[in-house]
């Protein structure tokens, strides 16, 4: 039987037990790496700043406090790394254009199970938007958890989220339209 | 279920869908491994950046030791005399900066555990 997260970080805060903190980078990197994935779209600085995160969860790990899930302790560490990065450059807008230019744009959009059109689509939100739908549907966040990591006001993600998703079924709904 | 629920589900679907080759078991471990080595592997920059700040902060605190020692007045004779050469600023710098070192090295590896 599986320890629970919690068991594992109590483990990792006690004795600095890199194995135990290793089990929770298996259970989680998934997660982390697919939003942030999604959020600045070029892989390997989705992974560097995966490895980034949770290196910070390990340093910052006697700061989590158990009051929500360590999942959703991880994504706003991990959230934080991906802001941290973005304003390294010069500003997001600029960081955001040259993470674009790491898609392709050759192939025409199909439907949601290509993961190029899945992130094609999300290129269509505003960040923020991008970032709210991607806590929740990603991450599998609540809209609480996702301002809790986020920093927003709840009403702030709902309105992103909601946004969000009519422009995604849009996108969706165009593109199969053409392809048919 | 609504149109909106149904969309709901399929967007979900998508993520799971993208998220699933990072989920494989071989691609995991090589994931945690990378991590887990990095965290036993202590930060090269850190190391270099307190190493030579602190060196270089003996360095200055020697050389002036010169200057603050350079006009005391060792008895000709006596008890004291005879470690007199003990005294001397060079052997006083030298001895300041072996302890400014020793600390450095002893702070050091508690800074990069911490």
């Amino acid at each position: 039987m599986k320890a629970p997260d919690e068991e594992l970080v109590a483990l990792v805060v006690a004795t600095k037990n890199a194995a135990a903190f290793g089990e929770l980078v298996r259970r989680h990197q998934g997660l982390v790496r697919a939003m942030l994935q999604r959020m600045c779209r070029n892989h390997a600085l989705a992974d560097d700043l995966s490895q980034d995160a949770f290196i910070k969860a390990y340093e910052k790990i006697g700061s989590f406090t158990g009051k929500g899930s360590f999942k959703s302790w991880l994504c706003s560490i991990a959230y934080t790394e991906f802001l941290m990065a973005a304003r390294k450059r010069r500003s997001t807008e600029r960081a955001m254009e040259k993470f674009k230019s790491g898609l392709e744009d050759s192939e025409a959009p199909r439907d949601m199970g290509n993961v190029v059109d899945l992130d094609r689509a999300l290129a269509t939100l505003k960040e923020e938007e991008r970032i709210a739908v991607v806590m929740c549907y990603s991450c599998g966040l609540s809209h609480s958890e996702a301002a809790e990591a986020t920093g927003m006001p709840l009403g702030t993600v709902k309105s992103h989220v909601n946004r969000g998703k009519a422009k995604l079924q849009a996108f969706f709904q165009d593109s199969e339209v053409m392809a048919s | 279920m609504t149109m909106d629920d149904a969309f709901d589900e399929r967007l979900k679907a998508a993520f799971a869908d993208a998220q699933a080759p990072l989920e494989r078991e071989s691609e995991s471990e090589r994931f945690a491994h990378s991590v887990v080595e990095r965290l036993s592997r202590p930060d090269r920059k850190r190391v270099l950046i307190l190493g030579g700040a602190g060196s270089t902060g003996s360095a200055i605190a020697g050389s002036q030791l010169e200057t603050i020692f350079g006009n005391m007045h060792v008895p000709a004779d006596g008890i004291l005399a005879n470690a007199a050469f003990l005294m001397s600023p060079e052997v006083m710098a030298a001895g300041a900066m072996a302890i400014a070192i020793g600390l450095v090295a002893a702070v050091l590896p508690r800074r990069i555990a911490g």
